[in-house]
């Protein structure tokens, strides 16, 4: 309901608990330093895939207090606890993707001196293993669903190269079912992104491909992948590039694949 | 005028009341299996899941159907080692039968979360690894057609008449399993011989029912119960069986490895007590679902039989080469015995006993179109 308060009366606003200022976090894709879309080829490599949620969103203030920064609904693309980007759209070689696409995380938080950003990718434990037939925008989206996990691909990203390629479907893994018919995952796979100095309004997040794929031999004509099972060794250095532990699913380092750049 | 109204909605809340009282016709002694209780079972549903089920033009490029990989002549297997998806796609394992789905506490063959037939009906239509029927991503062009095609769009309409828009994935999943629910089969042979007739077993079947039963051969262990298979729950079920089973089939590198694309229950949990773990099927109708084995590297039933005669399989060379009799964590029922010839063709007549051959040509389960 504060939310849609504020979105009415648009940036700042008298919330439900003091006042709120809309703030966009743009997100942009790198293959190094150069873009990479679907139709576009850098250093030989072509996007084929990338959607993520992200949830867990705060800014930090100069002083170390952390907000939560909560996304505000959208028919597409947010709800309160939870936001997806998609960066493939449909062209070339995402020949599985949809035209629709998503660049930006959109959220109310108290006015303040903000310097960072903290985040986490994935879908929060307690929507993660609910019935997806029935949820909402973000998470009604089969392309995110997994079922055979009975919970979502939090992030799903691909680059292919002339006869090569690599894909990660990252997602919760080492799952028990408890007797009340609940799953439970061991294995987390939420990596937490923090990013500092990150200013709102000037800075923007740029999410680096090629830290991903970072010793995966994109170029050996042997396409492999990695579907976060425990016994695909082709996770380690994806899972090291998000700075999760291959093993327990913690997170155990700072992403490389994630850093700060100038907004255009 | 009101008079007429009234016999009329009196008519209508009849039907209505008919249709949501779906009536199981089970033998004696056979409890009624578990529906979901958002799912009760209607003749609708069924009726309507039967069209989705044989309807090919719910695939990514219109190839396959469900019944592309469970045939029902075949028991709804396909005689493949391993299914083929709709784009050519092979995938690691074979397609099970659906014959008492209804009664099978976990779907698929090792997935200890999956436990309800509506759950398991999104993995084959939504599945990208391996790709199955292919709709990822698709879902819309998926309701698009089940409100545009005549049929469909009266069949959604009765099926869900509560529904302002039942054209959605759910309702199409609630009817998919609801036919399949109805996919029963308790009249082999075996059946015959239980509820009275002598003379529905041979000498030789009755001499392998005892075999199949017997502590020396420890079958019944896992393949126990009226749907032969510990993987079973129903209605009255007040603790959960579940059975995952190594029954030695690889022993790579004598570390207990599997082939990495087929771990069993370990790729789900990633606990090394789980690798190898499947779960034991049905061998209802086992008689037409050959190959066998999770991949179907179990070409006939009396390879099978040897298998299980040996303890394990020994596999002499190449990347899988180990003796599975040695797999630490091979089930403690898989033990090895001695089988005589006769012991053996026994065995193999009572187990071609468990087919029923009613369920393989009722048209009730077969293609509408």
């Amino acid at each position: 309901m504060c939310s849609k308060i504020a979105l009415l009366s648009f940036f700042l606003v008298a919330g439900c608990s003091g006042p709120q200022q809309e703030v966009e976090i743009p997100f942009e894709i790198r293959f190094g330093e150069s873009p990479l879309t679907c139709a576009s080829s850098i250093e030989g490599v072509t996007l084929t895939d990338l959607r993520f949620y992200v949830h867990d969103i705060r800014l930090v203030t100069a002083d170390r207090e952390e907000r939560d920064l909560t996304p505000v609904d959208d028919p597409l693309w947010q709800s309160a606890e939870v936001a997806l980007l998609d960066f493939e759209s449909g062209e070339g070689r995402c020949t599985n993707g949809t035209e629709q696409v998503n660049n930006v995380v959109r959220g109310l938080i108290p006015p303040g001196d903000y310097v960072a950003l903290k985040f986490r990718i994935g879908v929060p434990e307690h929507l993660n293993h609910a019935d997806p037939l029935r949820a909402d925008a973000p998470l009604n989206y089969s392309f995110m669903h997994w079922h055979w996990l009975t919970g979502y691909k939090f992030l799903r990203a691909g680059v292919a190269g002339e006869d090569d390629g690599f894909w990660i479907h990252l997602g919760s893994s080492h799952c028990e079912r408890t007797s009340a018919g609940t799953t439970v995952c061991h294995a987390q796979n939420r990596p937490s992104v923090t990013l500092s100095p990150y200013v709102p309004g000037r800075d923007v997040v740029k999410l680096d491909l090629r830290e991903l794929v970072s010793g995966i031999d994109l170029y050996d004509g042997t396409p492999s992948d990695c579907s976060s099972g425990p016994a695909e060794t082709e996770c380690q250095m994806p899972f090291a590039a998000l700075g999760i532990d291959f093993h327990t699913g913690d997170t155990v380092a700072t992403p490389t694949v994630f850093r700060v750049g100038l907004r255009e | 005028m009101t008079r007429l109204r009234n016999a009329v909605a009196i008519t209508l809340a009849a039907i209505a009341f008919a249709a949501r009282d779906y009536e199981w016709s089970l033998p004696d002694g056979i409890p009624l299996p578990v529906v979901p209780a958002d799912n009760p079972m209607s003749r609708e549903k069924v009726t309507l899941g039967r069209h989705l089920f044989y309807d090919k033009r719910l695939s990514v490029n219109g190839a396959t159907s469900c019944a592309t990989c469970h045939v029902q002549e075949l028991a709804f297997t396909d005689g493949r080692a391993r299914a083929v998806g709709a784009t050519g796609e092979v995938h690691p394992r074979g397609s099970m039968t659906l014959v008492n789905a209804a009664w099978s506490g976990k779907l698929t063959w090792a997935n200890h979360l999956v436990d309800t037939l509506e759950a398991q009906a999104l993995i084959p239509m939504f599945g990208e690894q391996p790709i199955e029927m292919g709709m990822a991503g698709r879902e819309s062009t998926f309701t698009r057609l089940l409100s545009q095609d005549d049929y469909y769009r009266r069949a959604f309409r009765n099926a869900f008449p509560d529904d302002s828009d039942p054209y959605s994935v759910l309702n199409a999943v609630r009817s998919l399993a609801s036919f399949v629910r109805t996919i029963v089969s308790f009249d082999s042979p075996y059946d015959r011989f239980q509820r009275g007739d002598a003379a529905a077993l041979t000498d030789g079947q009755v001499r392998g029912m005892d075999l199949f039963f017997s502590e020396r051969l420890e079958c019944f262990h896992c393949h126990g119960g009226f749907n032969f298979t510990d993987s079973t729950t129903h209605a009255n079920v007040l603790v959960q069986s579940v059975g995952f089973h190594n029954n030695g089939l690889y022993n790579i590198g004598a570390t207990g490895e599997y082939p990495p694309d087929n771990t069993g229950l370990y790729d789900l949990t990633g606990e090394r007590r789980d690798m190898g773990r499947f779960k034991a099927p049905t061998l209802r109708n086992v008689a037409v679902t050959a190959p066998y084995m999770h991949d179907g590297s179990i070409g006939s039933l009396s390879e099978a039989i040897e298998h299980y005669a040996r303890g394990g399989r020994l596999i002499t060379d190449g990347p899988y080469a180990g003796d599975g009799s040695r797999n630490p964590y091979r089930s403690e029922f898989v033990r090895g015995f001695e089988l005589s010839e006769q012991e053996r063709s026994d065995l193999i007549a009572f187990v071609e006993a468990l087919t029923d051959e009613s369920v393989l040509v009722d048209p009730q389960y077969s293609n509408p179109f």
